[in-house]
């Protein structure tokens, strides 16, 4: 198991190297480069002054050369200034955004897992019931629904027509994060519970996006799961045993249909770190999914490089991780 | 199906599949829908009350902006006063063009590649022969012989892109007499020599399994939206060779084309998985051994032998892989990224839907209803496919 481990985490080392190598390649071929922008902003700009900007910062040298400067200048920590914002790409990406994005992801996550965990294991045991039909249609619904048709939805429903239609409903927030800080939390300006709940009126309708689709997925994942485990002979030797249906179904089913359910959580995680482009789009979040979107559109390359590059280490480590769980979990599996 | 009720000697296996599949209510449905967008595809131009790009031109145009839904214009107009009804009949075509083109390229991309794997896996190919080793066994075709040389011109190429790369690093540290840019060009230069003379006479041998498998676990770490954000703008581009061909071939689809190569580079991972392990237990079967005693060809045993065994899950997947693709496609046009205006698709009409919702809710509601239903359409057709299919389920 620990020669498993270090062998995979040897393994990632080329495989990011390949990664960043890909995206830098793609991002330094995009069309028009950096500088069009400041020689558009100052028309008088003579031609050698151009060329002393472009050796300023480094781009009249071929791509590769730039781009093992970079990756020398990256794993000793320096992630070069955001253009747009003039602060350094690590604390635009790490300190302004990835909490953000933690807190609108994260909560969707656990209300799909906490949705669907309970929601699958009802619908497996009345199997073709009606409720089982009822819940089987929402999760086709669920995974068909476009996310950005289910966001402009929920918009058009919660802040605009039921408000205009229903004396006295609620008017959800349209989008974007309430004005209230943490700091002002610390000053005792906003008591702490007035602060949570602005916070939570934002993210009602975000989160439920959000977490649409996984609910959907995982639902009738962990439908099939257990049905799975439930044909099962052990299942019938406990029945035949004269265990209650309650010990059977939770002691003995339960805890195996669970373990792919680790995996496929596992999996989602660097979903949640890269954030939600299109949620975030529509109720204008400042998440990292809508950073990486800004920074692409205004080719402020040392920040989409960052998160891009960082994204694909969580991805390599949580797909490791998910496989580590999984043998935890399962004894019946072994890695050598 | 008249045969559904004969004997059953006489049931084909389509006739039986059949019969399964009629027994999916949702997935019947789903074929009907199916079965009527594509009739609205085709017909189109005779559907549609107006021209889905025509602008209304004359004075005080203004007054045919965001119109809401009337007599003349059901489904209201535009942002340009365009039929936003017309428009919806238009887009089932690129968006059903886009799912199908999609589906198939990439079904059949994933087919190749997982079968190259599972068969060849544990079996590693000779990808490298050293000019001076001498080979062991005697008769080689000419395509080989051709390649040994070709490989040689690569290796070496690669060796010497190497040491220029690291000569370029390294030459201001050693103008400057930087004792770590002197070990570090000495070391790669040692690595290359060492590399160069073990070309001569050694070999490489390739296993097709873990350059495929690296390949897919490669590509799945690569965030993909951002990525195909990248993509979509750098094709698209007219300055660069593909964007200028696209839009010379295809001139204002260019972008349709670029969608659907920009989905299949991406979408092939999936089958390619589900079909490398079913290859990899097909081809310890009885038969492939046989065909194999009989001499048929590695290409024979695994497209004639292996592939058709493997068809079922495969159908499956390219029917969910549609749905997939055009809930893609229409994530992309939403972010601007996708296909480009004048075009009408599903998703490029949704742009800026976010701020239309407050005063033209019309403009956002229909495209977005025909994606969902398309899409929940494939999505029961391919549980329906899958149950119908699949020997083991009791239906």
């Amino acid at each position: 198991m620990f020669a498993y481990t270090v062998r995979r985490l040897l393994q990632i080392i080329p495989l990011l190297f390949a990664a960043s190598v890909v995206i830098y390649a793609l991002l330094a071929l995009q069309p028009g480069d950096p500088l069009d922008e400041l020689r558009r902003q100052n028309p008088r700009m003579t031609a050698e002054q151009f060329e002393a900007l472009k050796r300023a910062y480094g781009l009249d040298q071929p791509l590769h050369i730039r781009y093992f400067k970079w990756l020398s200048r990256a794993l000793r920590g320096d992630l070069g200034y955001s253009r747009t914002y003039g602060i350094p790409a690590a604390e635009y990406i790490f300190v302004q955004r990835l909490p953000k994005t933690l807190i609108l992801s994260g909560l969707a996550l656990t209300l799909a897992l906490v949705v669907a965990i309970p929601v699958g294991i009802f619908s497996a045991v009345r199997q073709y019931s009606l409720a089982d039909y009822v819940i089987t249609f929402l999760s086709f619904v669920g995974f068909s629904m476009p996310v950005f048709f289910l966001g402009i939805l929920l918009l058009y429903f919660f802040a605009i027509w039921l408000p205009d239609h229903i004396p006295g409903f609620p008017r959800f927030p349209t989008g974007g994060v309430p004005g209230v800080l943490w700091e002002d939390v610390r000053s005792g300006a906003v008591s702490l519970w007035a602060f949570l709940g602005q916070w939570a009126w934002h993210l009602v309708l975000p989160v439920v996006t959000l977490a649409s689709l996984q609910m959907a997925e995982w639902t009738r994942f962990m439908r099939a799961s257990l049905l799975e485990v439930l044909s099962q002979d052990y299942i019938r030797t406990a029945r035949a045993k004269g265990l209650s249906e309650r010990v059977v179904l939770y002691k003995h089913a339960l805890r195996n249909a669970l373990i792919p359910i680790v995996t496929l959580v596992g999996l989602a995680i660097p979903g949640v770190l890269g954030g939600a482009t299109i949620t975030e789009t529509i109720f204008s979040y400042p998440g990292m999914g809508r950073a990486i979107f800004d920074a692409l559109v205004e080719k402020d390359y040392n920040v989409a490089m960052a998160a891009l590059a960082f994204l694909a280490l969580m991805t390599a480590l949580f797909n490791l991780l998910a496989d580590l769980a999984y043998a935890l979990v399962d004894p019946r599996i072994r890695y050598s | 199906m008249a045969t559904a009720t004969a004997s059953p000697q006489s049931r084909t296996f389509f006739s039986l599949f059949w019969r399964r599949l009629r027994r999916h209510k949702m997935a019947m449905a789903g074929l009907v829908v199916i079965v009527l967008l594509v009739l609205m595809a085709i017909f189109a131009p005779l559907i549609a009350p107006y021209d889905p790009t025509a602008q209304p031109t004359g004075e005080d145009v203004g007054q045919y902006y965001f119109n809401p839904p009337s007599r003349e214009h059901l489904l209201g107009t535009d942002d340009l006063g365009r039929d936003v009804l017309s428009r919806i009949i238009y887009g089932s075509r690129i968006s059903l063009l886009v799912g199908f083109a999609v589906a198939f390229s990439s079904v059949l991309l994933g087919t190749l590649m997982g079968t190259l794997a599972g068969y060849y896996a544990g079996r590693p190919l000779r990808f490298y022969l050293g000019p001076l080793r001498r080979e062991k066994e005697g008769f080689h075709p000419w395509t080989f012989a051709l390649w040994r040389v070709l490989s040689w011109f690569l290796y070496y190429g690669a060796l010497y892109l190497v040491l220029s790369i690291a000569w370029a690093l390294a030459e201001d540290g050693i103008r400057a007499g930087s004792l770590g840019s002197y070990l570090g060009f000495g070391l790669t230069l040692a690595l290359v020599l060492w590399a160069a003379w073990y070309g001569l006479k050694g070999q490489i041998r390739l296993d097709l399994d873990v350059a495929i498998s690296r390949l897919i676990d490669f590509m799945l770490t690569i965030p993909t939206l951002p990525l195909l954000l990248v993509l979509s703008a750098l094709l698209r581009d007219p300055e660069v060779a593909v964007g200028r061909w696209a839009q010379g071939v295809f001139g204002d689809a260019a972008s349709v084309f670029i969608i659907i190569f920009i989905l299949v580079l991406f979408g092939w991972l999936g089958t390619a998985r589900l079909v490398r392990g079913s290859i990899l237990s097909l081809r310890e079967q009885d038969y492939a051994t046989a065909a194999q005693a009989l001499g048929a060809s590695d290409f024979r045993i695994m497209f004639r032998h292996l592939v058709p065994n493997t068809l079922a899950p495969i159908i499956v997947q390219a029917t969910l892989q549609i749905g997939g693709a055009i809930l893609t496609e229409a994530a992309l046009s939403f972010l601007g990224f996708g296909i480009q205006p004048p075009v009408a698709t599903w998703g490029n009409m949704l742009t800026n839907a976010q701020e239309y919702i407050f005063t033209a809710p019309w403009l956002a509601l229909p495209p977005g209803f025909m994606i969902f239903i398309t899409v929940l359409a494939f999505n029961y057709l391919g549980d329906g496919l899958r149950d119908a299919l699949d020997p083991r389920s009791r239906l």
